[in-house]
């Protein structure tokens, strides 16, 4: 079956908050523009985006406490009440957990205040953002993944969606359908933390050369129904400490979204030495702390869900362009890690790409160097006034918390530059910490205890809060390329993947009759959060885009 | 112009968002919609006949409120060429036999070649998930009078004609169908195609044909609540509240499964336990008996009740046995009598068996060519009886036969038939709008809605049809001191109607699709396939079988993952959804994507070593123990005549 071509000029892979901010503002400049009679060249207006999810918001997820600067000026003409946010944020603490306590901190730490911001569910304001676009003639397309890039003459010429109807093996059966190519003039990767294409695109580019490597936090959260009065609406709390030992970078947040609506999670950072640390297990310890289980003791859990969040700041983002490709959002990461918020930041890396986008279509020139443009409107921006000071801050936490405090203190007296004389200090990838440290028999961080009573779901029970489902007749979408590999890993680590995946897609078992131990792969659990691609110690699992609309169903995470 | 290829389709709501309204309907509009799942089936059967005619018109055809527009653009972008829906208010409250008259209606006005003998294909899906009927695709046949296929699991293409594999009681058959011809697909054919990108830009720009009832010539007045033989009398929930689980105790294998057996007797047989008399019906004595209206018999002298003896080889099948049962108490009640038409080469010897279960007479018709049940001739046959005796109640069993002919021949005597039914009983209906009681009425009552809620169907033509679920209704204890009349009969048999051509009848095959028909499934879990292979599950399966219960194995997705079983096999969440009259769940941790998958099974026994797993409470019967002990020591006892209280 041959395969079609479809053309559009402007194609942004990922309908999140910065695929679609970037589609709104291209969107919005480019009919001013065409609108203005004076002007003689028109800006190309097709714009197409392509969302894995099977609906817009299905795949988003995050706390969420957002800033609401970028959305007003995405959006001038809305009234700011009608955006779909849940309540203002009314009190903000910063706690410190042990084992059975909570200590409040008497100061709220720098960059942490959250006034003025608002407590969100993002999937809804990610639906609702999808609304505007298809209003404004953006053809948003859910239910479709990009699966490769397309090169031409070493330039990006478009994307290819997967082919769909294949077995196990990979060999067509009767309802085959090929992949869709589509071409466009410029391509916006709006991928998300880790995105696969994007991925492929610094690789293939080299768009990392001197920088950091981007490293990574895994956050999972449970959505919970609670009786009006046992939380605040409004109420953010951020812990520090237990269930995460001293040595890991994270913690836990308890966000009041609606009167009867409780966000609950833990952030934990994938550097940590401990190969058996499980982040679904910490969320499941934490509830159980005294703090959080008053919260949802008469609750009802409702929706679970994980996602990467890309914290390596400033000296981690990749080159943001290329020719004919703009990065944006958590695919390149400006998140500014101390205040975790990168919603903002991502909507308006979506709006300075739709800027410099602009001016190169209607140049009828998406070369690199047209499009440094991009570049440029960031080191101007706001979000750049964000990171510069915070530039090292998560890497002063790689090794440990207490070092990372300390660190961190120093870089707030040096304006940011910390002990490092070069002014950058650098750092490895995740991966990079998984190997040199413990083995699989040294004693399990505190997140390894037993979580078997109280609150606590175990993973196929939170994978079905998820609402994940796959077409079970696929290719997997998770590729382990070495056996060897695997059991060298198995045999060092004890298989960390069984531990780190927040979804139960890697089991390890072993054969009943030689006991010999094994991976076995349950593609259709994962949740998309694609900590396997980053975590895995030996760089030894790929993830790629499954059939388009299949993942999590998150709706309002 | 090419071949025309036409795949009926219908839009439902997803059960799990649907909330029964204040005033007993259902209230679908705050649900979600999706193409009915069996539909999905008969729209990619459509697209693979693209592959022998390229040049074939792919048309999606559908009847419903414009909000369908989503589902038809949908079905474009999987590739069909044109969209087309027939919307009126008008068609409100349509029954399946108004539905298939409005379809073909539409089809034959706008869609359909002029030239009748230019061939064309319709397809759609088994049934839909609201409905739950299965009766359109015959009843669109019959309106347009062309040949059809039901419960088709695989379709080939030849020019001219088409041979289809469909799913009979107990086995396949292999049928060569000459078109034009209808053929609804089971949900085990060919699974629907992911739509691609460029299908989906397509479908965005396309335009869906609308049409209402003026457009297509159709008289309202034959269509829609005024026009239904059918009409739904009322709907009440059924609320199922699992009793906590009884653990059974012993000490050995030997011991739990005896006791486990012992159970199971004192609890009465299944049947009595599961028999839908047990569900409530509130409401059912709550409406106020509206006096003032007067009562009228709208049977304007039909009388008797009619049932159709199948045969299946050369046996009767149990389903016709058991609807006599029923047949017996109605006609008491009503002071008439039962007639069996027994229809087959060489069946006159069954006709006194039927006469034992209750039938007063026994109409035979032998014809060599009539040895197998195809739907042409046999439809044509009834009707050629029930135009000469006119009863006032024709019923079926609801098999992969009577489920095609009952509603082949309502289309044809213009008479209503109420699916699947679990309950049959003599009532009377208060219809205010013409002011009058309709009385006697066969109250024909079946599950709907996935069996969550029970709805009343009455009609007020005769015959009034309906087919029964088998299993449902217990034989009654055979009376061979009865008498009865045997009546032979002549039809008349034109060749036309041996169009359809059986190439092969295979029976006692053990498809996949045994998991929707069988009265028990014992499933294992990941343990089964390292342990024994299945083995002991299957043994069980057999054992079951030989006592004629049917039996179908499952498992769970972990022991599908690991390879111990085929994916046609995994029950629960992303696999199959069950509902038996008995489950064993075997050595199964009760994860929730498995329990989702079999929750509403009748009874549930799990076996598991693990006294702690969540299997048990999802169970209303738990033995603690090692299923390699106990699955043996309850085969023995199953060979030994323990069938858990099912009849065979």
């Amino acid at each position: 079956m041959h395969m079609p071509v479809v053309e559009t000029d402007v194609l942004v892979v990922g309908g999140g908050p910065a695929g679609l901010a970037f589609a709104i503002h291209y969107a919005d400049m480019a009919r001013r523009h065409n609108e203005d009679a004076s002007q003689t060249v028109k800006i190309p207006d097709r714009v197409m985006v392509l969302e894995k999810a099977s609906a817009a918001g299905n795949h988003t997820l995050s706390g969420a406490v957002i800033n609401p600067s970028a959305l007003r000026e995405l959006l001038p003409d809305l009234d700011a009440k009608d955006f779909p946010f849940e309540t203002a944020v009314v009190r903000d603490d910063t706690m410190i957990f042990t084992k059975d306590g909570a200590f409040e901190l008497p100061f709220s730490p720098p960059y942490m205040s959250n006034k003025g911001n608002y407590v969100v569910m993002l999937g809804k304001l990610v639906r609702w953002l999808a609304e505007i676009a298809e209003k404004k003639n953006v053809q948003v397309f859910s239910g479709f993944s990009a699966r490769e890039l397309v090169f031409e003459n070493g330039q990006l010429a478009g994307i290819r969606t997967g082919a769909t109807g294949i077995d196990h093996q990979g060999n067509p059966m009767a309802n085959y359908q090929p992949p869709t190519e589509v071409r466009a003039k410029l391509v916006i990767l709006a991928e998300g933390p880790r995105g696969s294409l994007t991925r492929d695109l610094i690789k293939a580019l080299d768009l990392a050369k001197g920088r950091n490597p981007q490293v990574y936090s895994l956050g999972v959260k449970e959505l919970w129904e609670i009786p009006e009065g046992a939380f605040e609406k409004g109420r953010i709390v951020h812990s520090l400490g237990y269930p995460l030992g001293i040595d890991q970078f994270g913690g836990g947040f308890i966000y009041g979204v609606t009167k009867t609506l409780v966000a609950i999670g833990v952030v934990a950072g994938l550097d940590i030495a401990d190969p058996s640390f499980d982040t679904q297990r910490a969320l499941q310890i934490y509830k159980n702390h005294p703090f959080v289980s008053r919260i949802i003791k008469d609750g009802k859990l409702l929706r679970y869900g994980a996602k990467t969040i890309p914290e390596g700041g400033l000296f981690a983002l990749p080159q943001l362009y290329h020719d004919k490709v703009m990065i944006v959002g958590d695919a390149a990461g400006f998140l500014a890690m101390p205040s975790l918020k990168g919603v903002d930041s991502s909507m308006r890396s979506g709006m300075l790409a739709a800027r410099a986008a602009c001016d190169a279509l209607k140049a009828n020139d998406a070369s690199a160097s047209r499009l440094s443009l991009y570049e440029k409107l960031f080191k101007a921006s706001p979000i750049y006034k964000e990171l510069y000071p915070v530039r090292n801050f998560r890497q002063a936490f790689k090794a440990n918390l207490l070092l990372g405090a300390f660190q961190f203190g120093t870089q707030l007296v040096t304006g940011g530059r910390g002990l490092s004389a070069s002014g950058r200090l650098t750092m490895a990838e995740d991966r990079a910490h998984c190997r040199p440290m413990r083995t699989s028999q040294a004693k399990a961080s505190a997140a390894a205890g037993s979580c078997a009573a109280g609150f606590s779901v175990d993973k196929e029970t939170a994978i079905f809060f998820s609402g994940t489902k796959h077409d079970e007749e696929q290719p997997s979408h998770i590729q382990v390329p070495s056996a060897a590999v695997c059991d060298e890993c198995i045999r060092t680590y004890g298989g960390p993947c069984q531990h780190f995946c927040p979804a139960q897609v890697f089991e390890i078992s072993a054969d009943p009759k030689t006991g010999k131990k094994s991976l076995k792969l349950h593609p259709s659990n994962c949740v998309h959060c694609k900590t396997c691609d980053i975590r895995d110690p030996y760089g030894n699992v790929i993830w790629q885009t499954p059939y388009g609309g299949d993942g999590p169903e998150y709706e309002n995470m | 112009m090419g071949l025309k290829v036409i795949s009926l389709m219908k839009q439902v709501p997803l059960f799990s968002q649907m909330r029964m309204g204040e005033d007993g309907l259902m209230d679908r509009t705050k649900a979600k919609s999706m193409i009915n799942v069996d539909c999905c089936f008969g729209l990619e059967q459509g697209l693979q006949i693209k592959k022998y005619v390229p040049d074939a018109e792919l048309i999606v055809v559908s009847m419903g409120p414009p909000s369908f527009d989503q589902s038809l653009r949908q079905a474009i972008s999987l590739g069909f060429d044109r969209a087309i829906l027939l919307s009126d208010r008008r068609l409100g409250g349509s029954d399946t036999f108004s539905t298939g008259l409005a379809l073909a209606t539409l089809l034959r006005s706008k869609i359909l070649p002029a030239d009748p003998h230019t061939p064309y294909i319709i397809f759609a899906g088994r049934q839909t998930s609201d409905g739950d009927t299965a009766h359109v695709p015959s009843q669109v046949a019959e309106n347009l009078g062309i040949a059809q296929v039901t419960f088709a699991v695989s379709v080939d293409y030849a020019p001219a004609h088409l041979v289809v594999r469909r799913m009979i009681e107990g086995g396949h058959q292999t049928l060569k169908v000459p078109m034009p011809c209808v053929v609804s697909v089971a949900p085990t054919a060919i699974h629907v195609r992911r739509p691609s990108l460029a299908g989906a830009i397509k479908a965005r720009q396309v335009s869906i044909e609308a049409y209402n009832l003026d457009q297509i010539g159709l008289d309202p007045a034959s269509v829609g609540l005024n026009g239904s033989p059918t009409s739904v009398a009322k709907v009440v929930n059924i609320t199922r509240n699992r009793p906590p689980v009884s653990m059974i105790n012993g000490n050995t294998a030997e011991e739990l499964a005896g006791n486990l057996a012992k159970t199971f007797d004192i609890a009465a047989s299944l049947h009595a336990a599961a028999a839908p008399e047990a569900v409530s019906a509130p409401g059912a004595a709550e409406t106020p008996r509206q006096d003032r209206f007067p009562r009228k018999d709208f049977r304007n002298g039909a009388s008797g009740i009619f049932t159709w003896a199948e045969v299946v080889a050369t046996e009767l099948a149990l389903s016709s046995i058991e609807i006599l049962n029923p047949a017996r108490k109605l006609a008491d009640e009503l002071k008439t009598t039962v007639t069996s038409v027994l229809i087959g080469d060489h069946v006159a010897g069954l006709a006194p068996r039927l006469i034992a279960h209750g039938a007063d007479e026994v109409i035979v018709v032998e014809d060599s060519r009539l040895k197998e049940y195809s739907i042409l001739p046999f439809t044509s046959v009834i009707e050629q009886i029930v135009k000469e005796r006119h009863p006032e109640i024709s019923l079926f069993g609801a098999t992969t036969s009577g489920r095609e002919l009952a509603p082949r021949l309502g289309s044809r005597l213009g008479a209503g038939v109420t699916a699947d039914c679990t309950i049959l009983k003599v009532g009377e209906f208060v219809q205010p709008s013409s002011k009058t009681i309709w009385s006697p009425c066969l109250e024909a009552i079946r599950p709907t809605y996935g069996e969550s809620k029970l709805a009343t169907i009455v009609g007020f033509r005769c015959p009034q049809m309906a087919t029964a679920r088998p299993g449902t209704f217990e034989a009654s204890q055979p009376d061979l001191s009865r008498q009865g009349k045997i009546t032979p009969f002549v039809p008349q048999l034109n060749d036309s109607l041996f169009a359809v051509e059986i190439l092969s009848t295979e029976r006692k095959e053990a498809g996949d699709e045994g998991l929707f028909s069988a009265s028990v499934i014992v499933t294992g879990g990941r343990p089964c396939g390292e342990l024994d292979d299945f083995k002991l599950i299957k043994e069980l399966v057999e054992a079951l079988e030989e006592k004629g219960i049917s039996a179908a194995w499952g498992a769970t997705r972990q022991a599908v993952d690991h390879g111990y079983a085929p994916y046609s096999r995994q029950i629960g969440q992303t696999g199959k959804t069950v509902r038996p009259k008995l489950y064993i769940a075997v050595a199964i941790s009760g994860a929730i994507q498995h329990v989702s998958g079999m929750k509403e099974s009748g009874r549930i026994i799990a076996i598991n070593q693990d006294r702690q797993s969540h299997m048990f409470n999802c169970a209303d019967y738990g033995v603690v123990g090692d299923y390699l002990q106990t699955l043996p020591a309850l085969i023995r006892r199953v060979k030994s005549g323990f069938t858990f209280g099912l009849k065979a």
